[in-house]
């Protein structure tokens, strides 16, 4: 809303500074934005919040600098003298669309001179950055952005029939509004029509046919309320917003509506001439009776931590408008102003004393009561893995939630359904709630890459959205996701690092998972507790190539809800073992076909509890000496008892025995 | 000269030529090229040496095999000695290689945890502190706990389908739409739900808001609001508790502003400044729970009282780190990663 200072002059005496008032109107709710010369006139803009729509004409923002300096506040006269016909012998109204518009009033000017507006009003519009039209329109304008009523004026004499019909569009109707633009009007939009057609659309913007030009001699000027929903709905559907609709978007002061009219008609006979019919029009529902309101004196303790004193309660709700105040030693009683709708409550008079009375008030060193935070599990988790993961290099990222639906359809590995889609993409083209990280991840490397920031390593750990069958609302899972340019074997050591961290015992891995995005055979399944942990693999080369990769891409995804559940965050002490350690290496050539895992399983159930440790060393190919398809694993054993020193020999025999269950299990044959 | 004797020669010639050459070496890849001449598998002289020992007569070769052992072992040694002798530079004279411990070190790259996670951490170790347990709640939501509750009506414009991410789940419209949560106040309300009074939490998380991504917009940031609601809360609670924690945030005593405003979730409703660097700094919206908000969690308003605060953390981290551009968050350059 912007103000002209010149203008607030008519309605208050205004302090000399006016950095220091606009200061003043922030602290009591009316944020200045700015303030700029405009001529001998200062505008000053200032941001009104939708409860305040009593603020969005001059006459609201001089009220609060009364309150807040303590001045009278001088509103102009509205009585306008009124010598022509009875108004009922010119026109009728006739209000079809009554949830609409719910009020409409009107008056009728005969003989008027339409011509340029007097400079001071000029002046006043041009401040506030009003474009200047003729007279009649100016006044309309003027009044507005007085009080806070939207007007519109009507070439009487172009409007068909003796009737006015607030109704609803018919299908097929259009209207050419004063912008000069056509607008295809659709059932549920609110108009103004003659005997013949739309001639406005109500509270919105008027018609191009019955605006008010030069030859225009007879004025209807009307001054109505409308439905807040429906004005937003159909400013919103033609793309039309006016100072109309903005303020009965946000409501008008029901008594200011047939005030405005009067002091509109003022103006126009007192600026144009003409002759006033006698009496209005005002059909509709009459003007609510505001409501009474009693503030407990308590109750402002209770919420501010303040106690202000009954009179200046009084005093602040008299001045802002209240009225029939009564005051017994407990509470303050007041009738609401009508152009104050958001009075409703005991709460909404606490709010006016706080800020007129000042928050600076309200102390800002109390004692509040101590309490003591308890966190959970997953806020001691969650930093454990990103701990972790940046120790090994890679970079936390952060992507959206909301994917394209070829993203979204990439990765199957945690539900089969189709993604949750969203009315509005969140992103051009992205409206799937994501199923998975992992499609999200390959396109930061992919744009890292096209930086040529190959190294990017990155992970994030975010929710998926699961659709359930039997439920409204999708399961969201927490989820690690991680790609690597560096190989399976990190990704894989990545988790299994995490796990480590976390104290969780080894999952169990299947090879044999098909999930789309990875390469068939090289991709892992891991399951823990029975229940699904995630997968590791390689991307495949087909969706390398959705992805616009060019480097090879590994990438590990996981549910964080398991890792949370199977987390031991506190360790549980053992004794380390006093007795020295046994290593042995072994060098086992098996055919192509046998896979480590097996081996490591077969190594671990014939080693029993004396094996302390098992690590893989390498794969060895020799086929000159071993012959084709077959292969060399290589890996040492370290053996320690926590009871006794174990001897050579025991272990030599143990060591012969793991040999002779690997060749039983995988035709292994021991390296002489 | 025998055969014998001249092969005898030979392999003499062929240590000192060796040693020679080991000890001449100046850097490990002329050490290398040496060893390669000399004691290569395929094409070292020694090699081609041992291979002469067949033009020998049967009963000279064992004598000129022990010679060649012998011969090997020195040139390895020789090797060995100038192997270490590169190797120690420090005691080696000048025309040796030297230990330049002013070559960089072996550094591991540690990766970088994400500034909007580390401003995050920041506010919940603050809040934790201050007695403010982290609460979490669905980001996908419905109207009663993304509006009603919160006492916005389904006129309010903040419902319009064009200002929310509204899920296309026709068959599901019989539990009432679901949206992306354009605000955490949600889990306040959930929090409320589930437990009596007094509550003293944070919830922290992604809200959807359908803006044109630019500099300083993006349809998706994270917010932290925090809510404590209990016997006799008081804004002077809500404008101490603001203030320790802005002490603790930016590391000094500083004071607190309100200004008004307007939430429907809370009345009163204010703007809460900070007085920092010589100015206000907007910190975030504040007030007192609105007591519709406190009934329709099944709370009596006239029993309990409590105060919520929220901000955007991307708002507070772009002035943390003078980032210029929200999308920069998102984008997951490593070289913008890398920094923080």
């Amino acid at each position: 809303m912007i103000v002209s200072w010149d203008w607030l002059h008519q309605y208050v005496d205004l302090p000399d500074s006016v950095e220091e008032v606009t200061q003043r109107l922030s602290m009591a709710g009316l944020n200045h934005e700015s303030t700029t010369l405009k001529g001998s006139d200062i505008a000053v803009d200032l941001e009104v919040t939708s409860n305040r729509p009593d603020c969005l004409g001059h006459i609201g923002v001089a009220r609060e600098i009364a309150v807040l300096y303590d001045r009278p506040l001088t509103l102009p006269p509205a009585e306008p003298h009124a010598s022509g016909p009875p108004i009922e012998t010119l026109t009728r109204v006739r209000i079809e669309a009554e949830s609409a518009c719910p009020r409409y009033t009107a008056r009728v000017i005969q003989g008027v001179r339409v011509g340029p507006s007097p400079d001071w009003l000029a002046q006043r519009l041009e401040t506030i950055g009003v474009a200047v039209i003729n007279n009649i329109v100016d006044i309309t304008n003027y009044v507005l952005f007085e009080c806070g009523q939207p007007l519109h004026a009507f070439d009487f004499r172009k409007l068909a029939g003796p009737e006015i019909i607030v109704r609803t569009a018919r299908e097929g109707e259009t209207l050419v509004a004063i912008d000069h633009r056509e607008y295809a009007l659709s059932p549920e939009m609110c108009v103004i029509a003659d005997a013949e057609r739309p001639v406005a659309l109500g509270g919105v913007m008027g018609g191009e046919a019955t605006e008010v030009g030069n030859e225009t001699v007879d004025l209807l000027i009307e001054s109505a309320e409308f439905d807040p929903v429906s004005i937003r709905n159909t400013a919103r559907k033609l793309n039309l917003h006016s100072p109309s609709s903005y303020r009965f978007e946000r409501t008008v002061d029901p008594a200011g509506v047939d005030w405005a009219s009067r002091r509109c008609c003022q103006l126009i006979l007192e600026i144009a001439g003409g002759t006033l019919a006698q009496g209005s029009i005002d059909v509709g529902r009459p003007v609510p009776e505001p409501p009474r309101l009693v503030l407990r004196l308590s109750q402002i303790e209770r919420i501010l931590g303040i106690d202000v004193p009954r009179e200046r309660v009084a005093e602040i709700l008299r001045a802002l408008g209240g009225s029939h105040l009564e005051a017994t030693s407990e509470t303050v009683s007041v009738t609401a102003p009508t152009w104050r709708r958001d009075w409703q409550r005991e709460i909404d008079l606490i709010e006016e004393v706080a800020r007129i009375h000042g928050y600076e008030e309200i102390p800002e060193d109390v004692r509040v009561p101590m309490a003591v935070s308890q966190p959970r599990k997953i806020d001691q988790v969650l930093p454990q893995v990103r701990h972790g993961l940046t120790a090994m290099g890679f970079d936390e990222a952060l992507t959206a939630s909301v994917v394209p639906q070829a993203w979204a359809e990439a990765f199957g590995g945690w539900s089969a359904g189709p993604p949750l889609r969203t009315e509005t993409p969140l992103l051009r083209g992205a409206d799937r709630l994501r199923l998975s990280l992992l499609p999200s991840l390959l396109d930061a490397r992919r744009y890292n890459e096209s930086l040529g920031n190959l190294d990017a390593e990155l992970f994030e750990t975010a929710f998926i959205y699961l659709p359930e069958a039997d439920r409204p609302l999708p399961r969201e899972q927490r989820t690690l996701g991680l790609v690597t340019h560096q190989g399976f074997a990190r990704a894989r050591g990545a988790i299994e690092t995490i796990l480590e961290m976390l104290r969780i015992e080894a999952p169990v891995a299947t090879s044999d998972a098909k999930v789309s995005l990875f390469e068939p055979g090289r991709v892992l399944r891991w399951e823990l507790d029975g229940r699904l942990l995630g997968y590791v693999g390689e991307i495949s080369d087909t969706a390398r190539r959705e992805f616009g990769l060019r480097e090879r891409v590994a990438a590990a995804e996981v549910s964080l809800e398991l890792l949370e559940a199977m987390a031991q965050l506190i360790p549980h002490y053992t004794p380390p073992s006093p007795y020295p350690a046994i290593r042995r290496d072994l060098n086992l050539i098996v055919d192509e076909s046998v896979r480590w895992g097996d081996v490591e399983t077969t190594v671990r159930q014939t080693a029993g509890e004396w094996l302390e440790s098992l690590a893989f060393q390498e794969v060895y190919r020799d086929p000159k000496k071993d012959g084709a398809g077959k292969k060399r694993l290589l890996f040492s054993m370290t053996f320690r008892s926590s009871e006794r020193t174990l001897t050579g020999e025991e272990i030599d025999a143990l060591r012969d025995r793991i040999v002779a269950a690997c060749t039983q299990a995988h035709g292994a044959v021991l390296l002489a | 000269m025998t055969a014998l004797e001249d092969y005898l020669r030979q392999l003499d010639t062929l240590a000192a030529e060796a040693t020679s050459a080991f000890q001449s070496a100046t850097t490990p890849e002329q050490l290398e090229e040496a060893r390669v001449a000399y004691l290569g598998a395929r094409q070292g002289k020694l090699k081609a040496i041992q291979k002469g020992m067949g033009q020998l007569e049967r009963a000279d070769r064992p004598e000129a095999g022990k010679k060649l052992n012998e011969v090997k072992r020195r040139i390895e040694s020789a090797f060995q000695a100038a192997k270490e002798a590169l190797g120690t530079a420090a005691a080696a004279p000048a025309t040796r290689t030297r230990f330049d411990p002013t070559l960089p070190g072996d550094r591991p790259r540690l990766g970088h945890v994400h500034p909007i996670t580390q401003t995050i951490e920041v506010l919940k170790e603050i809040m934790g502190r201050l007695g403010f347990s982290v609460a979490e709640g669905p980001e996908i939501e419905d109207e009663w706990h993304n509006f009603e509750a919160l006492n916005i009506p389904a006129a309010h414009p903040a419902r319009d389908p064009l200002e929310n991410f509204y899920l296309a789940t026709a068959e599901r419209q019989a539990d009432g739409p679901l949206l992306l949560r354009s605000q955490t106040s949600t889990v306040q309300i959930r929090v409320m739900e589930a437990t009596p009074p007094p509550v003293r939490i944070i919830s922290l998380g992604r809200v959807y808001r359908p803006d044109t991504a630019d500099a300083t917009h993006y349809p998706l940031f994270h917010q932290m609001e925090g809510l404590l609601v209990d016997r006799h809360v008081t804004m002077a609670d809500l404008k101490s508790v603001l203030r320790m924690f802005a002490t603790s945030y930016l590391g000094e005593d500083v004071h607190v502003r309100f200004r008004p405003s307007f939430f429907p979730f809370t009345e009163p409703s204010v703007e809460a400044d900070f007085w920092w660097n010589d100015e206000w700094v907007e910190f975030g919206g504040a007030g007192m729970v609105d007591p519709h908000v406190l009934q329709a969690v099944g709370y009596d308003p006239e029993a309990v009282s409590g105060f919520a605060f929220g901000l955007g953390v991307e708002r507070l981290c772009m002035r943390r780190h003078q980032i210029t551009d929200i999308r920069e968050f998102y984008r997951n350059d490593v070289r913008f990663l890398r920094q923080f």
